[in-house]
C-alpha cells in the first residue's frame, strides 16, 4: 500500500513538474528577451538554413548574450519611467478610493436592512455586464468633454474606482456577512459609536477581504490601456500599460523595450499577488460560498 | 373652522413645487431652442448669400470674378469676405492683400483639402444617385462669424469651392434660467424632494375636489405658460423665414432671378446636402404653408419634451397630494446610517456607471457619427434603425464556386465565434483547473504550496503582456512556436493568416491565462469538504469515481457555478486578448463582438452603430444571466 502511494506521486510529480515548466515558458521567453540586450523577437539569430541543434537553441529561454542595455535603454531612452510614474499613482489613488467606496457600500449591505437593498445589490451585479465599448464615448464625453478632467490623473483615478466598486462589493459583503454580528452588539452596549464598531472592529477583522479587495482595485487601474490611452492623449501622461503598447504595437517592433518593461511592470503585482495569495482563497469563495 | 383649511396642508405647496419644476423645466428647454433657432436661421441666411453668389460666380466670365466678389461684399456690412479657391489656384478674394488670382500657399492646404472632399462628396451623390453625403461645410471653430463653404460649378462640372465669411449679428446672450451651466429645474427638483419629505399630507388615495382643484390649476398654469411661449417662438420663428425671404429677395435684385424660376423653390435657401427647402420662392417669396409644415416637422421632438416636462411635474405633484414624499423622508429618516454608507458608492457609480450606460443606450438610437456629434439630438434621431441593420442582415454566407464564402462581418458569424470562443475557452479553463487542484489536493503530496505559487503565476501577470507576450511567440517568421514546429520537421504555420489557426492562438493565450483562477477557487472548496466523508464512504466501499462523482462535483456546485457564470461573462467581454494577440485577423474573421464594437466605434467612427452593437452584446448577457439563474435555482434541490 505503501509502495503504491509512493509510486503515484512520483507519477504526480512528473506531471506537475512538466506542467508547472511548459506554464511558466512564456515566462522565461520575456526574462530572455529582457536580458538580451537586442530588439528581434527571436532569443538567437538563426542562420538561413538552421540545423536541429541550432533550432532547438532557438528555443532554449536564454540569451546569446547575457546583458542590461534593454532596462537602461527603457529608463534613459525612452520616458518609460514618467509612464510607470502615472501608473503608480493612478493605481494607488484608485485603490484607496476604491476600498474606501467598496467597505462601506458592503458594511451597509451586508448589516442593514433597507429600502432599495436588494435593488442596489442587483445593479452592482447586472452593470458586471455592460460591455466597456458601449461606455467608453459616453465616459469620453463625460470626464474630458463636461468635467474637462482629461489629461488628468483624478479623471482616470474615478473612473477606475467606479469600475472596480461592484465586484469588491460583493466580495466584501460575502465576507462580512461571515463576522459574527454578536460582537457589533457587545460593543455597542459597551457604549461604541458605529464609525468605532466599522473602524475598529469590522474593518480590522475583514483584512483578508480587504486586501484582496485592495489588489483587484490596484490591479483594475495597473493593467488598464483602453481607457487610459483615450484620456491621456500627451504623450508624458501616458500610463505604463498604454506605454508598453506602443513599443510593439502598430509598425514599431522594439520586443527588448518592451519585455524590459513588462518585467519591470510585471513585478510589483506579481510580488503583491504572491504575498497576498494565501488571503486569496479564503476572500474569493467567502463570497460565494454560503 | 375657516374653509380654507385644506390649504394650508402640504397641498399648496406641492402644487407650488410641481409648477416651479415644470416651468423652469419648460423655459430651459425653451431657451435652449430659440438658441437653436437663433444659429440656424444665421446660418440658414449665410447659406442664401453664400448660394447665391456661388451661382453668380458661375455664370460670371473668369474677368469678372474680382468685380462680382467686391459688388458682394460692398452690399451688406455683414459681408466679411469671401474668397474662390480651383483646384491649387486662388481664383478671387475679396481681400486687396490676397493678390489674386495666384497659386495656393502652403498655409492654405486647409482649404484645398477641403474643396477635394466637397468634389468627392459630390462625385458619391451623383454616382450612387442619392443625396448621403453633405455639400456644404460650416466651420464651427470660428467664433463670431459663420464661415461656410459650398461648391462653385462652371458648366455644371465642379470647378472649385467658394469660402465666404459672415459676421455673427446676434449677441449672445447668456441662458437667464441656467446657473453656470447647470439648469436650474435640477436644484428645483432636489429642493422639492428635500421639502416633500419635511412636510405632511394625509397618504391615502381619494381623489377629492381639492385635489382635482389642484390638478387643474397645475395643468393651467403649465400649459398657458407654454402656449404663451410656443406661439412667441412660432412667431419668431416666422420672423426668421421672412428674413430669409428678404435675404433672396436682395439677391434677385443684384443678379437677376435664378435659372429656375420665380415661382420654383429658390434654389438658394438649401439644407447643407444643397437640396432647395421649398419654404422661399424663387423671387424671394415667402411659401407659408411649406413654411408651417416643416416647422411642424422640425418642433416634433421639441413638443415630446415639453410634454416630458409636463408629465414630471405631474408625478411631483401627485407625489405630494398622496404623501409618498413624506413616506420617502420618513424612510430616508429611518434608515439614514445604512443610506450614509451606501450613498458614496451609489453616487460614483450612477454618475460613471449608470448615466454612461444610458447615454450609451440612448445613443444607440441616433445615427451619430465622428463627424455629425454637434448636431441636435433631435436631427440625430433614427429609432430602431441599427438594431434592424445589424439583427436582420442575414447576409451570413453566399454559394460561390468554390463552396461556401462566409461573410465575417456579419453580426452571427460574430456572434457564433463569441460563443464558440466562449464555450472553449470556459471548457478548458474548468477542466484543466480542476485537474490540477484535485492534484494539488493530494494528502501528503510534498511541495504543494510551491506548485500552486507558480501555476497562480499567468492570473498574477497583467493579462495584456500576456496577450502581447504571446503575439510575439506566434511569430510567423521568428516566433518560437513555429520553430518548435520546424525543429519537428514541420512546415511552419502563418498564425494569423488562417481562421482557425488564428483562433487558436487567442485560445492557447486565453487558457493560459485563465486556468489558475479555476484552480484556485476548486482548491478552495475541495479543502473545505471534510475529510470523514471520504474516509466514510471508502469504508462503504466507494470507488475512486464513485467518490469523485457522489460527494466532490456534489459539494463543488455551490462554488464552481458561480465561477463558472463569473468566467463566462469575463471571457464573453475579454477584449485584450483577441484585440491584442490576433486582432481579429485574418480579415476580421475572429472579431468576437466588443472587440468587433470597439473597431465600429473607434476605426469607423461609427459611435452610435457601436452603440447598438454594444447594446445587443448587454442584452446577450443578460438574457444569459436570468437563464442561469433560473435554471440553478431549479437544480438547487439536488
Amino acid at each position: 500500500m505503501a509502495k503504491k502511494k509512493a509510486n503515484n506521486h512520483l507519477l504526480l510529480h512528473t506531471a506537475l513538474i512538466s506542467f508547472t515548466l511548459l506554464s511558466m515558458y512564456p515566462v522565461f521567453w520575456v526574462l530572455a528577451l529582457a536580458f538580451s540586450g537586442q530588439q528581434s523577437v527571436g532569443i538567437i539569430d538563426l542562420p538561413m538554413d538552421p540545423t536541429l541543434m541550432e533550432r532547438a537553441r532557438a528555443i532554449v529561454p536564454i540569451p546569446e548574450h547575457f546583458s542590461v542595455a534593454n532596462f537602461v535603454g527603457v529608463w534613459t531612452e525612452q520616458s518609460f519611467g514618467t509612464w510607470l510614474w502615472n501608473s503608480a499613482v493612478v493605481s494607488l489613488m484608485t485603490t484607496v478610493l476604491g476600498v474606501f467606496l467598496a467597505c462601506t457600500a458592503a458594511y451597509a449591505f451586508s448589516r442593514f436592512r433597507f429600502p432599495g437593498r436588494n435593488a442596489g445589490m442587483l445593479t452592482f451585479l447586472v452593470s458586471q455586464m455592460f460591455p466597456g465599448t458601449l461606455m467608453l464615448i459616453p465616459l469620453f464625453i463625460i470626464i474630458v468633454k463636461w468635467l474637462g478632467l482629461g489629461n488628468t490623473y483624478f479623471g482616470l483615478v474615478i473612473v477606475y474606482a467606479t469600475t472596480a466598486i461592484p465586484f469588491c462589493v460583493w466580495m466584501l459583503k460575502g465576507y462580512f456577512d461571515t463576522i459574527p454580528v454578536d460582537i457589533e452588539e457587545s460593543a455597542r452596549i459597551d457604549g461604541a459609536s458605529p464609525q468605532t464598531i466599522f473602524f475598529r472592529i469590522i474593518l480590522p477583522l475583514a483584512t483578508p477581504a480587504i486586501a484582496i479587495t485592495a489588489l483587484f482595485s490596484f490591479m483594475t487601474a495597473w493593467n488598464e490601456f483602453i481607457l487610459a490611452s483615450i484620456f491621456m492623449e500627451a504623450e508624458s501622461n501616458y500610463t505604463a500599460p498604454v506605454g508598453l503598447r506602443f513599443f510593439v504595437g502598430g509598425f514599431s517592433s522594439q520586443w527588448g523595450y518592451f519585455a524590459a518593461g513588462s518585467v519591470i511592470v510585471s513585478l510589483p503585482v506579481v510580488l503583491l499577488f504572491l504575498y497576498l495569495q494565501k488571503y486569496l482563497i479564503s476572500g474569493l469563495t467567502a463570497g460565494s460560498v454560503k | 373652522m375657516s374653509p380654507f383649511r385644506w390649504l394650508a396642508s402640504s397641498y399648496v405647496l406641492g402644487l407650488g413645487v410641481a409648477v416651479g419644476i415644470t416651468l423652469a423645466l419648460s423655459a430651459w428647454l425653451f431657451e435652449g431652442a430659440e438658441r437653436d433657432q437663433r444659429v440656424q436661421y444665421e446660418r440658414r441666411l449665410a447659406q442664401v448669400e453664400a448660394n447665391s453668389l456661388a451661382g453668380a460666380l458661375a455664370s460670371a466670365a473668369p474677368e469678372r470674378i474680382a468685380g462680382v466678389l467686391q459688388a458682394w461684399q460692398a452690399r451688406h456690412p455683414a459681408h466679411e469676405s469671401a474668397i474662390l479657391v480651383g483646384g491649387m489656384e486662388l481664383l478671387g478674394s475679396t481681400k486687396p492683400e490676397d493678390a489674386a488670382p495666384r497659386r495656393l500657399g502652403r498655409e492654405e492646404k486647409p482649404i484645398f483639402d477641403l474643396a477635394n472632399l466637397l468634389r468627392a462628396a459630390r462625385e458619391t451623390n451623383i454616382g450612387e444617385g442619392v443625396v448621403r453625403k453633405k455639400l456644404v461645410n460650416f466651420d464651427g471653430s470660428v467664433k463670431g462669424a459663420y464661415v461656410v463653404t459650398v461648391p462653385y460649378l462652371a458648366n455644371n462640372e465642379f470647378a472649385g469651392v467658394l469660402q465666404v465669411r459672415i459676421r455673427q449679428v446676434a449677441d449672445k446672450r447668456s441662458a437667464p434660467s441656467s446657473l453656470g451651466g447647470v439648469p436650474l429645474w435640477l436644484p428645483a427638483l432636489l429642493v422639492a424632494v428635500a421639502l416633500g419629505a419635511l412636510f405632511r399630507a394625509r397618504s391615502d388615495l381619494r381623489l377629492d375636489l381639492p385635489r382635482l382643484l389642484l390638478f387643474a390649476a397645475f395643468l393651467a398654469l403649465t400649459l398657458a405658460y407654454q402656449y404663451q411661449r410656443m406661439a412667441a417662438y412660432d412667431a419668431s420663428d416666422l420672423d426668421g423665414a421672412r428674413q430669409v425671404a428678404n435675404a433672396v429677395r436682395e439677391a434677385v435684385l443684384s443678379y437677376g432671378l435664378p435659372p429656375e424660376g420665380a415661382a420654383a423653390p429658390s434654389p438658394w435657401d438649401t439644407d447643407t446636402y444643397l437640396r432647395p427647402l421649398g419654404v422661399v420662392l424663387g423671387d424671394g417669396t415667402l411659401n407659408e404653408s411649406a413654411h408651417g409644415a416643416l416647422f411642424a416637422e422640425k418642433t416634433r421632438f421639441f413638443e415630446r419634451s415639453l410634454w416630458a416636462a409636463e408629465v414630471l411635474g405631474l408625478v411631483m405633484l401627485l407625489a405630494f397630494l398622496f404623501g409618498y414624499m413624506r413616506r420617502l423622508g420618513a424612510t430616508l429618516r429611518e434608515h439614514a446610517d445604512a443610506y450614509a454608507y451606501v450613498t458614496p458608492a451609489m453616487l460614483g457609480m450612477l454618475v460613471l456607471v449608470f448615466f454612461p450606460f444610458l447615454y450609451g443606450i440612448t445613443l444607440a438610437f441616433t445615427d451619430t457619427t465622428l463627424f455629425n456629434e454637434s448636431l441636435p439630438f433631435a436631427e440625430r434621431w433614427i429609432g430602431w434603425d441599427n438594431f434592424v441593420t445589424i439583427l436582420g442582415d442575414f447576409n451570413l454566407y453566399e454559394r460561390g464556386p468554390e463552396g461556401l464564402i462566409w461573410n465575417y462581418q456579419n453580426f452571427y458569424w460574430t456572434l457564433m465565434v463569441t460563443i464558440v470562443w466562449t464555450l472553449t475557452n470556459v471548457a478548458i479553463g474548468v477542466s484543466l483547473g480542476f485537474i490540477l487542484a484535485l492534484i494539488l489536493n493530494t494528502e501528503d503530496l510534498k511541495g504543494k504550496a510551491i506548485y500552486r505559487v507558480i501555476l497562480i503565476l499567468p492570473w498574477a501577470i497583467p493579462n495584456y503582456i500576456t496577450a502581447l507576450v504571446w503575439r510575439g511567440m506566434f511569430h510567423p517568421q521568428f516566433g518560437v512556436i513555429n520553430q518548435v514546429l520546424q525543429m519537428f520537421g514541420m512546415a511552419p504555420v502563418a498564425w494569423f493568416d488562417g481562421v482557425v489557426s488564428s483562433f487558436l492562438t487567442g485560445l492557447t493565450t486565453n487558457g493560459w491565462l485563465s486556468f489558475p483562477f479555476m484552480m484556485v477557487v476548486i482548491l478552495g472548496a475541495l479543502q473545505s469538504i471534510p475529510k470523514d466523508m471520504y474516509e466514510a464512504a471508502e469504508v462503504e466501499g466507494a470507488t475512486r469515481w464513485q467518490r469523485l462523482r457522489h460527494i466532490t462535483l456534489p459539494l463543488l456546485r455551490p462554488t464552481l457555478i458561480p465561477a463558472i457564470v463569473l468566467s463566462v461573462v469575463w471571457t464573453f467581454n475579454m477584449f485584450n486578448i483577441i484585440f491584442l494577440v490576433s486582432g481579429g485577423e485574418p480579415a476580421g474573421a475572429n472579431e468576437i463582438l466588443i472587440t468587433k464594437a470597439y473597431k465600429i466605434a473607434f476605426e469607423n467612427y461609427q459611435y452610435a452603430y457601436a452603440a447598438a452593437y454594444s447594446t445587443v452584446i448587454f442584452v446577450i448577457l443578460l438574457v444569459y444571466g436570468v437563464f442561469q439563474t433560473r435554471v440553478t435555482k431549479a437544480t438547487e434541490s439536488f
